[in-house]
């Protein structure tokens, strides 16, 4: 079959298939990498807006000190399956799963992924895991947070049991695609786009996929372990049969540090791409940026237990791991302050995907300089379980991954459905929602250094003025976020028409129509430079025929 | 087609008065975290709570000017470097790469920091959770974590000791930590210390006390329905004279009490060969000061006794359950809070399965 593919590039990359007919086939078990990408990009959204319904219930609980809007029992049900939901179906799936599915592949001049039938069952296990996780509502969800820590998680009702599955199966799913992405990125790649000329979305892809790939089979073993305990007796945890509770936070955090950063580093990506846009010069330091993310996503394996310094870590273990986490902090920085110098000497367009990108190299920030609060021993033994916790990663998730989310969206808008975005509208959305959420989770940090500890149904009434003001807040993030799917349904119908590169961007994607043929190129391209310099010619050759009537590749095995 | 690229001279309009007023808002903060001790939100009951503050008002002066350089920085290029509407939709930025020197400097610099940073950190660190270890243990005390109450040990008394924790004050306390169910975590914010206590497990938290005062104890791990009201128990710090007295109440108090720890299931209780005068002895041991061997209405705290089992103007127990052996042994076991307020659990009691099944025995006598 591949012998009788036309070359023109040469390589794997130039395969092409036949374009598969019928709805069934092209919509729903495709295996068209950016289908599938829109197929994550919509159930991730629908994931958001349920478990972002579960932080409203959280929020309206906590209006009141002694709470009372839904019982204690289904409060810590409700925040359990939110956080899980968040991590594992919203901010995971829609970074890898949607932009990556989507964008990756034509960054780098390819066709396709290198393995297109696994994404396809990489996907269907990801809706399917949802179903399963909210599903545990009806047996008794899971009550000890998205960590889970044993011997409650072994107290928790059947649903716990299912959360192991859930969770195991769209681990299953991230590794998958995290082994898809690295192989294609590694041998995909268009003649001519060496290492050094990819995108920087595209080595924020390619960091993240190892740590999917490595990091998530701990965590599968941890579920398994846990589900094992559960259903059969096995005593991995319990010690009162021999067990160890800690056992399995090493394993938990194993997994769930990298997974800091599988959601971190596509965002990262993401703000690469859409600063040099349009602040119309080329990203600053783009070797410092590229080489961070891998350093940032190797020492992302050598920090998990700082998540356990109260655990009862023997103390001497603390020394390293809290030095391995203030090292992380360089090539952050490096990162921060190369896209703030990115914005000095440019021509700034501030359109809504360039708010949100800005917003979050601020907000980012900020989730950065605390977290060296919680990552010094000494503090951290004040401020671990408390909602200084929740202040900072919620900085990290939701100022900086779902800022990212947005900014991305934004961006890439016009190139998924071929029309604009409503700009106003776009802007209401993100001056309401950095409001709403710098109202909501601001507070939280003195909260927390005061005495008020996370995963609480009620508290004391010393605390409720705050309480109170975020509650309200995070009314004001949803109306933003409402207003967010409102553009979208408004822009799909009536949006204007984008042409092929609305933003005048460099990378690849933007040089073909939009939304892309489903054989992505007609001839793959030949690449002679980095996407970045916007007063030198495009560094592509072979792509004359993109957007003239020339005929579309022969697929494989046609003729 | 080349596109018309802008210049900028020096460091662009305004750049270095703009960077003076980051510098004194910088300064500002800060000074402001230099002078002002945290104890004005959190008292501090132990000495490592100043050296924990300490580095507390380091990481905020630090964190706060940092974030004042980024978010202003970040706003201020964001309007000076705006596109104007008479610039041509063409007008392209400074077409700049990178900067060698800049690149170093900003990576030098955060790695001094972070050398700072570390050092400060292990400075705090090391006495508390290293060198503390080779000091006199001074008083030796033991908390230990249930669903969802804390529960202390003393050296001479006997048993568990209820209710708030006391200690005299400048002294030197080693506390050891563990669960008997699930983890919890003993956190005293004006200790500014915290453990897990996690089951088969003994964590130490080492300070000395150095002010008098009620501090309250939480629980910072979650540990089941009732964990965010696991906060009702008080660390009190008070003069040796006063905790001298309330020790030997607590030694008067227990002087009978044992040692053993109770065995303890979340099964329930095999009931089939409890003996009715055994229980009849625990019952004045461990239940009569709140119980009467009388009527339901013969109130003392909790209702009174008599025919429990066998009363047909209650047929259900307070627990809303019928009236059976079962059911009795259950409320024994896990305790029960009411209007008639709260009975103590197995573990609270002291009591073994054995003497569960003892106590139902008896109660199931009394007709």
């Amino acid at each position: 079959m591949a012998v009788a593919a036309t070359h023109v590039g040469g390589g794997i990359a130039d395969h092409v298939h036949p374009e598969p007919q019928g709805f069934i086939r092209r919509y729903v078990f495709s295996i068209d990498h950016k289908i599938i990408g829109i197929q994550y990009l919509i159930t991730g959204f629908i994931f958001l807006v349920l478990a972002g319904l579960l932080a409203e219930v959280i929020r309206t609980q906590l209006m009141n000190a002694n709470g009372g809007f839904v019982s204690n029992n289904t409060y810590n049900e409700v925040y359990s399956i939110h956080g899980s939901a968040m991590v594992w179906l919203v901010v995971i799936p829609l970074m890898t799963g949607a932009f990556g599915n989507f964008v990756m592949p034509l960054q780098i001049g390819a066709r396709d992924v290198a393995f297109p039938w696994l994404n396809m069952i990489s996907f269907w296990m990801f809706p399917l895991a949802g179903l399963m996780l909210f599903s545990s509502f009806l047996m008794g969800a899971p009550v000890a947070g998205w960590t889970e820590y044993p011997p409650m998680s072994l107290q928790g009702e059947a649903g716990t049991s299912m959360w192991c599955a859930a969770i195991f199966l769209v681990g299953i799913s991230s590794t998958l695609t995290g082994m898809n992405f690295m192989v294609t990125i590694l041998k995909m790649r268009a003649p001519g786009m060496t290492l050094t000329r990819m995108p920087l979305f595209v080595w924020a892809q390619l960091a993240t996929a190892p740590l999917s790939m490595v990091a998530t089979t701990a965590l599968a073993g941890a579920l398994a372990a846990l589900f094992m305990e559960r259903q059969f007796g096995v005593p991995f945890f319990d010690p009162t049969k021999g067990g160890s509770p800690l056992l399995w936070q090493h394993m938990f955090w194993f997994y769930s540090h990298p997974a800091v950063y599988i959601m971190i580093l596509p965002a990262f990506g993401m703000i690469s791409e859409i600063l040099p846009t349009f602040a119309r010069k080329p990203i600053f330091g783009y070797k410092m940026i590229a080489f961070s993310s891998v350093t940032i996503a190797l020492a992302g394996f050598m920090v998990w237990a700082h998540h356990m310094f109260t655990s009862g870590l023997a103390p001497f273990m603390q020394l390293p791991f809290m030095l391995l986490t203030f090292v992380i902090a360089v090539p952050t920085g490096v990162k921060i302050f190369s896209w703030i110098t990115t914005l000095w000497g440019g021509k700034i367009h501030f359109t809504s995907a360039m708010l949100f990108a800005i917003g979050f190299v601020v907000l980012f920030a900020l989730g950065g300089i605390t977290g060296i609060f919680l990552a010094s021993v000494p503090t951290d033994l004040h401020l671990h379980g408390t909602y200084f916790v929740v202040a900072h990663f919620h900085y990290v998730l939701v100022g900086g991954s779902l800022m990212g989310i947005f900014a991305g969206f934004y961006y890439w808008f016009p190139k998924i459905s071929g029309r604009m975005m409503n700009e106003t509208l776009g802007k209401w959305h993100f001056w309401l929602f950095v409001a709403g959420f710098n109202g909501t989770f601001l507070p939280m940090h003195w909260l927390g250094f005061e005495g008020m500890p996370r995963r609480v149904a009620v508290y004391d009434p010393q605390f409720q003025f705050w309480n109170r003001v975020e509650s309200v807040s995070s009314y004001v993030m949803t109306i933003a976020i409402l207003l967010f799917f409102v553009n979208i349904l408004v822009s799909l119908r009536r949006g204007k028409k984008a042409g092929p590169n609305p933003w005048k961007a460099r990378t690849l994607e933007w040089q073909i129509p939009s939304p892309p043929h489903y054989y992505n190129f007609k001839h793959v391209p030949t690449v002679y430079g980095l996407p970045y310099d916007f007063s030198e010619p495009l560094p592509y050759r072979g792509l004359d025929d993109e957007l003239t009537d020339a005929p579309a590749p022969v697929p494989a095995g046609a003729h | 087609m080349v596109e018309k690229e802008s210049s900028v001279k020096g460091l662009g309009p305004g750049f270095w008065p703009f960077t003076g007023i980051l510098t004194v808002l910088a300064i500002a903060n800060i000074y402001y975290w230099a002078v002002t001790p945290l104890s004005r939100w959190m008292p501090t009951a132990v000495t490592v709570a100043t050296q924990i503050d300490e580095l507390f008002r380091a990481f905020l002066a630090v964190g706060i000017a940092l974030f004042i350089y980024i978010l202003g920085y970040a706003i201020f290029f964001s309007v000076v470097f705006r596109a104007r509407k008479e610039d041509p939709p063409d007008a392209l930025g400074v077409q700049i790469h990178d900067n060698h020197k800049l690149e170093l400097w900003w990576t030098i610099l955060p790695t001094i920091a972070v050398l700072l940073i570390s050092w400060a950190s292990v400075r705090v660190w090391f006495p508390i959770q290293i060198a503390s270890a080779s000091t006199p243990a001074g008083l030796v005390v033991e908390s230990i974590g249930h669903q969802w109450f804390y529960t202390f040990r003393y050296p001479g008394i006997n048993g568990e000791v209820t209710g708030n924790m006391h200690l005299p004050v400048g002294q030197a306390v080693t506390l050891n930590v563990s669960s008997e169910d699930v983890i919890h975590s003993f956190w005293v914010p004006a200790m500014r210390l915290k453990q897990d206590m996690v089951p088969g497990l003994i964590n130490v938290m080492r300070f000395t006390t150095d002010r008098v005062g009620r501090y309250r104890i939480i629980c910072t791990e979650f540990c089941g329905v009732e964990h965010a009201v696991m906060n009702k128990q008080y660390l009190v710090i008070e003069p040796k004279a006063q905790f001298d007295a309330w020790y030997h109440g607590w030694q008067v108090r227990n002087a009978t009490a044992s040692n053993a720890l109770p065995q303890v299931s979340s099964a329930p209780v095999d009931l089939s060969d409890g003996s009715a005068a055994a229980g009849q002895v625990l019952f004045s041991q461990k239940c009569s000061a709140c119980h009467a061997i009388g009527p339901f209405t013969q109130r003392i705290v909790g209702p009174g006794l008599k025919g429990v089992l066998h009363d047909p103007a209650h047929p259900n127990l307070l627990s809303g359950k019928p009236a059976t052996p079962t059911n009795v042994a259950d409320i024994l076991q896990h305790g029960l809070q009411g209007s008639y307020g709260q009975m103590p659990t197995q573990v609270q009691n002291a009591l073994t399965d054995k003497d569960i099944a003892n106590l139902v025995a008896y109660l199931n006598s009394l007709k």
